[in-house]
């Protein structure tokens, strides 16, 4: 079972559709992972204050519930794009060129199929948290602060919308390659075998710093 | 058809998907859709007309299920144990445990080898991931043990084992998301783990002085440290003791009355540490921003499967089939023990294909009720129960059972990860000699996973004295 993968570009104008949604993935990603750092200096404030001044963050809780969806939702097209959804590869790492394109658009449409209509049952969830005539627009909101619900839900329709144009980029890509026939087509996660994977892994975690310490 | 049946085949259909190559978190997700549009669909005759209505009201329950079940206050231990182990490799603290580890224990027989499996159980501490253990071991350990005349080989069979004790010893994210599948007390779990964690430890420590014993020419024992070289090589391992102080605090309170928060802030402030000692030797914000990257891209990972599954898991609920399997587990003739023997063979042959936490999250939500089952229930006393075990008990032990069983998975053949990851770093060595290497650990594994089955004890020692 495999996550990461290699994708290659180029000057073509699939491949810079790819690189503009991908900035806006990314940047959604990275917004994920400052969500995950304000996790961290909640924490700090929280049992800071508790411990020192007597004087808990308030809500500390509500935060968490706000925050988790951040983490939990935004980055989800980005992994996708960088083919880091897990998946079982023993059969698929087997298949090379045209079957292999043929496989991957398949289970690629049933993952867009899923989305898309997780984008309206989610997008209901939201509907039931808002309200136009509310104050502050929410019928639902969190039991220390009162902060509104809906955002933290309209944010799982609006990653997974993101998701589903990710996913239909990912279908023409599949589509193209599969005509063609070529091996290494621009804009698409490629699978690479568990030796070449674990190379990766293993530079990505020891990089300069441990380098630095070894010599 | 009935429920039960449907349950069966979009069972097999999830099955079929994941085979095929989905991603298992989609193709969780989209079986616990399917089957919820069939089961509604089915209350009302497969009336055509029917089916647009059964679509909505399975759409509308499956997209209530990624928010609501994500915001857990518990789930955020799992990106903060992640950022800990991104930031932990900026913070240096390798080296400074493998040197500790070196000095206080390299004068055993097979020295070094023994000083690679606590230098990594102690990097275990700071890293959740089992893979990345290796990988950095593997650039640190392996050179030195190669110079002192080991098999090389045995050096990277070593490396790769010591890498899978990171999954038991707190913080472990795999633990987290077990307590979450199975709503269990995460802290009760991250205590539990951390005994058969060193416990692992300790085997992996005396197979190796027993083979240096044993076999001629294995590696000489590194001596000569005094007392001062030791005591000086301890300071920069503090960060790591830190840690888990801080973690085990926030859920046992050391100086009696109240744990000083949840094991979610502990968690959180362990990471701040790091971050801190991180930032002391110069982390750039650059290495802070992929750092943060990577961890989000892990963390959306995990938190997809989780919903995806729990999709599912709705769906299996109306379609009752736990309680059907757990029905049959329960109506089988063998005694208990052999079938939860069964079951935890079952997952070493599944973790040979299938990475630990896609594995665990895609089983679990059937297997687990099976073995409550097979105990005697969910609220089923010692005394009344087939393990001796209370059903809250059973839960934590089963769960430190299957955690390292999928571990051990990570050093067999064919996709073994960790043995991939150590051959990746070391040009010189080739898989088959790392599997080969790691062989003897797979031995102690056994062992270790007889002896826990056998001494429930070691699982519940600490969570029993410390939160009774």
């Amino acid at each position: 079972m495999a996550g990461s993968s290699s994708v290659l570009e180029d000057d073509s104008s699939y491949s810079s559709v790819d690189r503009t949604l991908e900035k806006l993935e990314k940047f959604m990603c990275l917004l994920s992972g400052f969500a995950i750092f304000s996790l961290m200096i909640l924490a700090v404030v929280s049992v800071g204050g508790r411990n020192t001044i007597d004087q808990p963050l308030p809500g500390y809780v509500d935060f968490i519930e706000q925050v988790l969806p951040i983490i939990a939702f935004l980055g989800i097209s980005y992994t996708q794009r960088e083919g880091g959804h897990i998946r079982m590869d023993i059969l698929v790492g087997r298949l090379k060129g045209r079957m292999l394109w043929l496989a991957e658009f398949i289970t690629v449409f049933f993952m867009l199929v899923l989305m898309v209509l997780l984008v309206w049952g989610s997008f209901e969830h939201f509907l039931r948290a808002f309200n136009w005539d509310a104050p502050l627009w929410s019928n639902d909101s969190s039991v220390d602060l009162n902060i509104p619900l809906w955002p933290a839900k309209l944010l799982v329709p609006v990653s997974f919308s993101v998701i589903c144009i990710r996913l239909v980029w990912q279908l023409i890509g599949y589509a193209r390659a599969f005509k063609s026939g070529e091996l290494n087509p621009v804009g698409l996660p490629l699978p690479k075998s568990a030796a070449e994977q674990a190379a990766e892994e293993a530079q990505s975690v020891s990089g300069a710093e441990v380098d630095k310490e070894i010599n | 058809m009935e429920p039960i049946e449907i349950g069966i085949l979009v069972s097999c259909g999830l099955l079929v998907m994941v085979v095929l190559g989905m991603r298992v978190a989609f193709a969780a997700g989209l079986a616990g859709l399917i089957g919820l549009i069939w089961i509604f669909w089915s209350k009302k005759g497969y009336d055509p007309s029917a089916f647009i209505w059964a679509l909505t009201v399975a759409t509308k329950t499956a997209g209530q299920v990624p928010h609501s079940k994500i915001t857990t206050n518990a789930l955020s231990l799992i990106p903060t144990f992640i950022l800990i182990g991104y930031l932990a490799y900026h913070a240096g603290l390798t080296k400074a445990l493998f040197e500790a580890a070196k000095r206080w224990v390299g004068w055993l027989p097979g020295g070094l080898a023994v000083s690679t499996v606590f230098a990594t159980a102690g990097f275990a501490a700071v890293s959740g991931a089992s893979v990345a253990t290796s990988a950095v071991f593997a650039r640190i350990a392996i050179p030195e043990m190669l110079k002192v005349g080991y098999d090389k080989r045995f050096a990277a069979g070593v490396v790769a084992a010591g890498g899978t004790l990171a999954s038991l010893i707190p913080p472990s994210a795999i633990l987290v998301i077990y307590a979450i599948i199975v709503e269990q007390d995460v802290g009760r779990l991250l205590l539990a783990g951390f005994l058969p964690g060193a416990f692992s430890a300790v085997i992996y420590g005396g197979l190796i002085v027993v083979m240096a014993l044993v076999i001629r020419n294995f590696g000489p024992p590194v001596g000569g440290y005094s007392w001062k070289d030791r005591l000086v090589s301890l300071p920069p391992t503090f960060p790591i003791v830190f840690v888990v102080l801080i973690i085990i605090s926030f859920i046992y309170n050391p100086f009696g009355g109240d744990s000083w928060g949840t094991p979610t802030e502990g968690g959180a402030l362990g990471a701040f540490v790091v971050f801190c000692i991180a930032m002391i030797k110069g982390m750039k914000w650059g290495q802070l921003k992929e750092a943060l990257i990577e961890s989000a891209k892990l963390s959306v990972m995990i938190f997809t499967i989780i919903w995806g599954v729990l999709i599912y898991v709705r769906f299996l609920g109306f379609a009752d089939l736990p309680n059907a399997f757990a029905d049959w587990i329960t109506s089988l003739t063998f005694s208990p023990l052999v079938i939860l023997i069964c079951i935890l063979l079952a997952y070493a042959i599944l973790g040979m294909f299938m990475d630990a936490i896609g594995m665990l999250l895609l089983t679990l939500p059937v297997v687990y009720p099976a073995v409550m089952a097979l105990n005697g229930g969910e609220s089923v006393s010692a005394a009344d129960s087939a393990f001796g075990l209370s059903g809250a008990e059973c839960a934590i032990w089963f769960g430190i059972l299957v955690v390292k069983m999928a571990e051990l998975c990570l050093i067999t053949p064919p996709i073994g990860l960790n043995c991939f990851v150590v051959a990746g770093v070391r040009e010189d060595i080739s898989v088959q000699d790392v599997f080969r290497g790691a062989s003897p650990f797979f031995v102690a594994d056994a062992l270790t996973i007889a002896g826990l089955v056998a001494f429930p004890g070691i699982v519940l020692f600490l969570p029993r004295l410390l939160l009774g």
